[in-house]
């Protein structure tokens, strides 16, 4: 029987394979940001500035001010102060010289926020809300369950999947249902040259070499070519699956499994 | 013997006395390793038979290095008998007979430590890019700073990997970086000052060719991607480079850049003493899956019915092979190397057009191949022998999911990845057909492929085992175990006679070679 566990992208690995796809700001430690100023700077953004640069800082008449040079390159606002206080006249900008000094840190604050959001959007965060992902149809995922999808002749939604909703975030269960990679179990039967058959989890195996730990608990490895093997992998039909589901279908998979709370 | 002995004497003809001539990597290097690639062609094919199907089975260590280093991701350079290799922040120079370090170049640095793939060497002189986009040269006799320029502000998201490449008098550096949504450019600098001779902007200009594939009238253009970041190839007959793009921004949404979004994801012939661009190809049209197209395009000739035609193939991180006809970017053929499941379909030029219902979304698409792609940097090969085309690919599963709340910025999403293959495939590149398959392993290989004319394909498992396959069968014909991954590419060079084959494994250098004469008589 299969169990599901959480497998969470290997991050790490990610990284050592993308050149190019992940940059060092991205992997520098969280900043924490101060979320009530960043309240306060949001709002005093959308009223003093945002009827311009658009009310989340990504631009409208004027420029985008998230991926924008002075915002990357300032710290503690020492380049957008003098451009909040001072304005861009040449460029339409007035002179902001009457906010208060607090409301200027707190629009700097929340500016470098909306920035490090942007900078930090390679990821699927293990909070991202259910309600994104709930567009299937959860009787049709029931129906897929227990019919096409072959998933009922492993799964019952009152055994090894009662409330799996309660145990998983929503989008690592809609990860790990496609796919659970962490509950992979391979086995091996292994025939000897003189017939004698030995089963077992299996340890490694390559094109040269299989090694199994046996009944007796040991760890046992031939090489290929002197001995049968048989390999079972508890993913194959998950494998299987992958390479026929519709998106459709795991939306509403996703949707029933999301039912077993 | 007499062959050993005939070799045994022979001159370094290709490197200069002092370091490298640059016409020197003009020629088929025999004793040298002078460029990234080993030559200008991209076809990691060497010359080298010593090592060969009859006799790979007696290969032995010759030496190794224990760097006590990140993996190392680099292929070195060998000029003169120095070996010259990197990790991120740091440069070797390494006695290329027996591993013994001579000088070691750190500098510490903020930025992306991703990787990084090797040095260029001009003359004594050699050129390593930096995790904070620096491109600095360093006395290759003694690793001291020449000097040091920036090539891009970290500040706003620029890192450095790649290996620079020399074409003549020009050291042209490409730059990295895709977290923020910056323009991706290629620049040529002088060899001896650093100063920049040209710079090609991967976005064209509002108004000038491409920019009518960007929304009119928007800032979308202005931070577009496109990092430049893999080594290309150069046609010194032609006299054009040719270098592969990265991915458009923002990453995984396409919305707010609608249209094909060129230069990106493309491969460009550029005039290297102009930075002028003479013809481009797009092998993925407005990628929303970080399929950059930056694998090294790999230049060969094909004659067929008498006609000769000169060739550019590319095995792209999207899954599709592509074969252009290098002096005029003419599509040839263009054939998947595994299956995909994001194409409507190729367009009349052979580019394969992206179906919107697989562009990430937030509920999750399930795309093959993921982000990681069908391929990646490692390097692929050609062999003129078989005439095949090699490849380290892989069938990637992964659900795709478009995050971004409001205007999307940065990535905009993430994909989680589900499961993944890896082999080794050899293709015929006159019908794309797959010739042959070798499975290396569940996972994402990163393993680079090396073909000799000892008949010989070097690559890895994903098993930590080094293989010797026959590049006409994929037949394994050696392997050894060496207790990790191999994540460089393999590379080979003769000193004294003596044929070495190089594989970096993890943080050390294993040199292999077969068993010296005089001591076999002993």
């Amino acid at each position: 029987m299969l169990r599901f566990a959480v497998f969470y992208r290997a991050s790490i690995f990610a990284c050592c394979l993308s050149i190019g796809s992940f940059a060092a700001l991205a992997q520098s430690a969280k900043v924490e940001f101060d979320a009530a100023a960043v309240a306060r700077g949001r709002t005093a953004f959308k009223s003093s500035c945002g009827f311009c640069h658009g009310d989340d800082a990504t631009g409208n008449r004027a420029p985008d001010l998230i991926r924008a040079p002075d915002t990357s390159r300032d710290v503690n606002g020492n380049l957008l102060r003098p451009i909040i206080r001072n304005g861009r006249t040449d460029k339409g900008m007035p002179a902001f010289s009457t906010l208060p000094d607090t409301t200027v840190n707190d629009i700097i604050v929340f500016l470098h926020s909306q920035a490090y959001t942007a900078l930090h959007s390679a990821r699927v965060p293990n909070d991202y809300p259910v309600a994104k992902l709930l567009t299937g149809n959860a009787a049709e995922g029931k129906e897929y369950f227990n019919g096409p999808g072959g998933c009922s002749g492993c799964h019952s939604p009152t055994g090894d999947l009662a409330k799996v909703a309660s145990r998983y975030k929503p989008v690592d269960l809609q990860q790990i249902f496609v796919y659970p990679a962490a509950s992979r179990r391979r086995t091996a039967t292994v025939t000897l040259p003189d017939g004698t058959k030995i089963e077992g989890a299996v340890k490694h195996a390559d094109e040269f070499t299989v090694a199994i730990i046996g009944p007796d608990g040991w760890y046992h490895a031939w090489p290929l070519d002197q001995v049968q093997v048989e390999i079972h992998d508890s993913l194959s039909a998950h494998r299987a699956l992958v390479e026929k589901y519709s998106d459709r279908d795991i939306h509403n998979l996703f949707a029933y499994l999301e039912t077993l709370k | 013997m007499k062959l050993l002995l005939a070799l045994a004497i022979t001159i370094p003809v290709f490197a200069a006395e002092n370091g490298l001539d640059p016409a020197a990597i003009l020629k088929q290097p025999t004793d040298t390793w002078p460029t990234y690639n080993g030559d200008y062609s991209g076809r990691r094919f060497s010359p080298l038979d010593q090592i060969n199907q009859a006799n790979v089975n007696q290969l032995t260590l010759a030496w190794m290095a224990p760097m006590q280093s990140v993996a190392i991701k680099s292929t070195p350079l060998e000029v003169n008998g120095i070996l010259y290799f990197t990790t991120p922040d740091n440069v070797w120079s390494m006695d290329a007979r027996s591993g013994r370090v001579i000088w070691h170049y750190k500098r510490d640095s903020e930025g992306d430590h991703i990787g990084q793939r090797g040095v260029a060497m001009f003359r004594d002189w050699l050129y390593f890019e930096t995790p904070d986009c620096h491109l600095i040269s360093l006395n290759a006799k003694d690793g001291s700073v020449r000097w040091n320029i920036e090539l891009a502000d970290p500040k706003l998201g620029y890192f450095a990997t790649m290996a620079p490449l020399v074409v003549g008098d020009h050291i042209v550096a490409g730059v990295s970086g895709d977290v923020t949504d910056v323009p991706g450019f290629l620049e040529s600098l002088d060899p001896d000052t650093g100063k920049v001779q040209w710079r090609w902007d991967t976005e064209p200009k509002p108004g000038e060719p491409g920019s009518e594939t960007w929304p009119q009238g928007s800032d979308a253009i202005a931070h577009g991607g496109g990092m430049t970041w893999m080594t290309g190839t150069y046609d010194p007959d032609l006299h054009l480079i040719y270098w592969g793009t990265g991915n458009p921004n923002p990453v995984l949404n396409g919305d707010i850049r609608k249209g094909d979004d060129l230069y990106t994801c493309s491969i460009v012939a550029i005039d290297p003493e102009t930075g002028k661009l003479k013809w481009h190809y797009q092998p993925s049209p407005h990628d929303t899956h970080d399929w950059d197209a930056v694998e090294t395009p790999v230049l060969f000739d094909d004659v067929q019915n008498g006609v000769h035609r000169k060739l550019l193939a590319q095995a792209s991180r999207n899954g599709y092979f592509f074969v252009l006809d290098r002096s005029t970017g003419e599509h040839v053929l263009t054939a998947p190397f595994v299956p995909t499941n994001w194409s409507s379909g190729l367009d009349a030029k052979g580019q394969p057009r992206p179906m919107p219902q697989k562009e990430p979304k937030p509920d999750g698409v399930l795309v093959s191949p993921g982000s990681d792609g069908a391929t990646n940097w490692m390097a692929p090969s050609f062999s003129p022998l078989t005439g095949l085309f090699y490849l380290n690919g892989r069938k990637v599963w992964s659900l795709f999911y478009m995050t971004a709340d409001s205007k999307p910025e940065g990535w905009a999403g993430r994909d989680r990845n589900l499961w993944a293959e890896s082999f080794i495939e050899a293709i015929d590149y006159q019908t794309g057909k797959i010739r042959w398959k070798h499975g290396i392993g569940d996972g994402e290989s990163t393993s680079g492929i090396l073909t000799t004319a000892g008949n010989l394909l070097f690559t890895a498992d994903n098993e930590d085992n080094l293989l010797a396959l026959d590049p006409a069968t994929g037949k394994t014909l050696w392997h050894v175990c060496v207790g990790g991954r191999l994540v460089a590419s393999p590379m080979t060079y003769q000193l004294d006679g003596r044929q070495y084959l190089l594989t970096p494994i993890q943080g050390i250098v294993l040199a292999w070679a077969l068993p010296r004469p005089e001591k076999a008589a002993h």
